[in-house]
């Protein structure tokens, strides 16, 4: 099963053998502008003669995603990128512009904080018409009662009407109920984040049960380890739009990636650094061979050739100088042309090149950028900066940004529980 | 069938929220009309010496009270229906539910409420020796129904159209008075001057004040074709109620 976005799959078929339980094609979603009661009243007339909205403002654009049974997908994204918006279609709560959402068995939805729950009635009414919502009948819900009560865990609240539970109260009975219900596929928004460390393990524990028993899930979560340790798939959302789709390790790593160098703050563009008419400036910086924005995606241990061009204003030859930052602008690694003796390579009257060569990369797993600057022929001034992003795939439980020579001596063999623990994992 | 035992289940919870925290309880629901029928009685009999005209007429006051009974029951069914889908906003934002349920149970347990109320009000006129002629009852009932589904078209016309223009709720009570005092609730039809009574059949609720009194207290005849013709009115209402609510309904949430 491949987590990679799949265009043009029989997937009617899959559907009808129950293998897909949710599936969305060209999913978008806009919400109408209505700004004053006039354009109110224009909305009821353009739904009733059937013409749809006049303006509006999309929050969600031609999404793919299939979500096969067994399997668990995580959500990620910015604050309104629209990973509530896509639940909510895939709940059905929210019907799409355009595009269409199929959906099949039983979906247990947790989408808010005391979704449904009316705060006058005790907790065991509330169960109670929260299991009707569930299309539960009232002999179904006697029988899962105790069960719900006893996951919950509430003590003597839950005869007290909701409006006196804690928000942590709340989402373990919200918890409890879709918990009992046993749904085909478990829609959650982040909700567990509410809950205590107690309450989150046992979630947790429970989301992972569920998942070995063949259940599948669709989890938004900010939180990476949640995401890491529950889903085997993700998807970044960007502003409505998939950004990635597939391996878990590999969209949160570009993701986290993404994050740091947002926060890290973006380097001044390319055409400002050529309008100041330095002495030396970069013309551009291919790694292993292309020159694109996107970070460039190796496996760990593996092989980059970063190369460089400069322009040199009076044709004298620059010290070109490469280095390897962690995302955040840790520096990692830096080694000039001067440093090793080497002179860059003269490609026409004013433009140098360098290229350098980092095999069996010892960076541990996780997202860096690769830095060249030019400086003068006496390796004094530094003039200008070009960085990529550089994403080392993998997976490690190693500290730190290098993988270092090392040899245990005086030690076992590693114990059975870390084999186990490596055995889940893979 | 889910839908219909969720229903069920708002319907109970309508009703248990009205009296949920009130003092009386289920107790309010008979006694609000049994104190709206003696302030009218008591204005129209006394002050205002309202007669119902007609040799074998009935007396006012139970003349009144099987015309202002359905009318309340209608009246407060819409008027509970039109909010009801800004009212569980909260719910229908997070939770995928059939949204006719929403508009269904305010009716229902509108209708409910007071269907109970007529009945016990037309056992007390029986006892206070008001010749009203029980056998009619079970019909009367029917007439119930039948007027539940008129209020039901209404009530999903209405509700769909409140999500988007909000003048509807407050408008309401006013047009409800207007309709009230243009149905034959407080007077007859033959009070009316000889021009105007024809106006009435173009009210769809002059035949269901005309129809109770007419099987409970022998006030009128009700010919079977103008029996059908409201049937009939009533079910088209429904139909083009729940077909613009059906429309209007996915877009709900983009308006709340």
């Amino acid at each position: 099963m491949t987590g990679q976005q799949s265009s043009g799959m029989p997937s009617d078929s899959m559907l009808s053998k129950g293998l897909l339980l949710a599936q969305t094609r060209a999913l978008s979603k806009s919400w109408p502008l209505v700004f004053r009661s006039r354009d109110r009243l224009r909305a009821l007339w353009h739904l009733l003669s059937g013409r749809g909205h006049a303006a509006t403002t999309t929050v969600l654009e031609g999404v793919d995603l299939q979500v096969r049974r067994g399997e668990s997908l995580g959500l990620i994204g910015e604050n309104g990128a629209g990973k509530s918006t896509l639940l909510k279609l895939l709940t059905g709560v929210l019907t799409p512009s355009t595009g269409t959402v199929q959906v099949h068995g039983r979906v247990g939805a947790l989408l808010e904080l005391g979704a449904g729950f009316h705060p006058e009635y005790s907790g065991r009414d509330n169960i109670a018409l929260a299991a009707a919502l569930y299309g539960l009948s009232a002999d179904e819900v006697r029988a899962k009662l105790p069960e719900i009560i006893a996951f919950a865990d509430i003590g003597n609240y839950i005869d007290e009407p909701v409006k006196h539970y804690s928000s942590g109260m709340i989402v373990r009975l919200g918890f409890a109920i879709v918990a009992a219900l046993h749904p085909d596929l478990l829609i959650t928004d982040e909700v567990l984040a509410v809950g205590d460390e107690a309450f989150q393990k046992k979630c947790v524990r429970w989301i992972e049960d569920y998942l070995a028993g063949g259940g599948t899930l669709i989890l938004v979560s900010h939180s990476m380890y949640h995401v890491q340790k529950l889903c085997r798939h993700a998807c970044w959302l960007k502003h409505g739009k998939v950004q990635a789709y597939g391996d878990v390790f590999e969209v949160t790593q570009a993701y986290l990636a993404y994050q740091e160098r947002k926060s890290a703050g973006e380097p001044a563009t390319r055409e400002s650094m050529a309008a100041q008419g330095l002495e030396f400036h970069l013309l551009d910086l291919t790694l292993n061979g292309e020159s694109s924005d996107v970070p460039l995606m190796v496996p760990s241990g593996g092989e980059v050739r970063a190369r460089a061009r400069v322009q040199s204003r009076d044709g004298r030859a620059p010290v070109i100088v490469f280095g390897i930052v962690r995302a955040d602008g840790t520096p990692v690694y830096g080694v000039s042309t001067e440093m090793d003796g080497v002179q860059p390579r003269r490609e026409s009257e004013n433009v140098f090149s360098a290229e350098i060569t980092f095999a069996g990369l010892a960076l541990l797993p996780g997202s860096y950028a690769i830095k060249v600057h030019p400086l003068d022929p006496e390796g004094v001034r530094l003039f200008d900066t070009l960085e990529r992003g550089l994403v080392v795939r993998g997976e490690s439980r190693e500290f730190g940004l290098v993988r270092l020579q090392h040899e245990w001596t005086g030690c076992t063999q590693p114990p059975a529980a870390v084999e186990a623990r490596r055995s889940l994992l893979s | 069938m889910p839908a219909l035992q969720l229903a069920l289940h708002f319907i109970r919870r309508d009703i248990r929220n009205r009296y949920l925290g009130s003092f009386s309880g289920g107790a309010w629901s008979l006694l609000q009309p049994l104190i709206q029928l003696a302030v009218y009685g008591f204005v129209f009999v006394y002050v205002f010496k309202a007669k119902v005209p007609g040799a074998d007429a009935p007396g006012y006051v139970p003349f009144l009270a099987l015309g202002l009974w359905p009318w309340v029951a209608f009246a407060e069914g819409l008027t509970r229906a039109t909010t009801a889908i800004p009212d569980n906003a909260a719910l229908i934002g997070k939770i995928a539910l059939p949204r006719e349920v929403l508009v269904f149970a305010a009716v229902a347990s509108s209708f409910l409420i007071h269907a109970v109320g007529f009945c016990a009000i037309v056992l007390a006129l029986c006892l206070f020796g008001v010749p009203v002629d029980l056998l009619g009852l079970p019909l009367a009932l029917c007439g119930f129904v039948q007027l539940f589904i008129l209020a039901l078209g209404f009530a999903f016309l209405f509700a769909s159209v409140q999500v988007f223009v909000r003048d509807l709720a407050p408008a309401l009570p006013q047009l409800l008075m207007l309709w009230m005092f243009a149905s034959p609730v407080f007077y007859a039809r033959e009070s009316l001057p000889e021009r105007y009574q024809g106006w009435l059949d173009f009210n769809p609720f002059t035949h269901y004040a005309e129809f109770f009194r007419a099987v409970l207290l022998h006030a009128g005849e009700i010919s079977v074709t103008t029996q059908t013709l409201a049937l009939l009115v009533a079910s088209l209402v429904l139909m083009l109620g729940f077909a613009t609510f059906r429309r209007l309904a996915p877009h709900f949430e983009d308006f709340l």
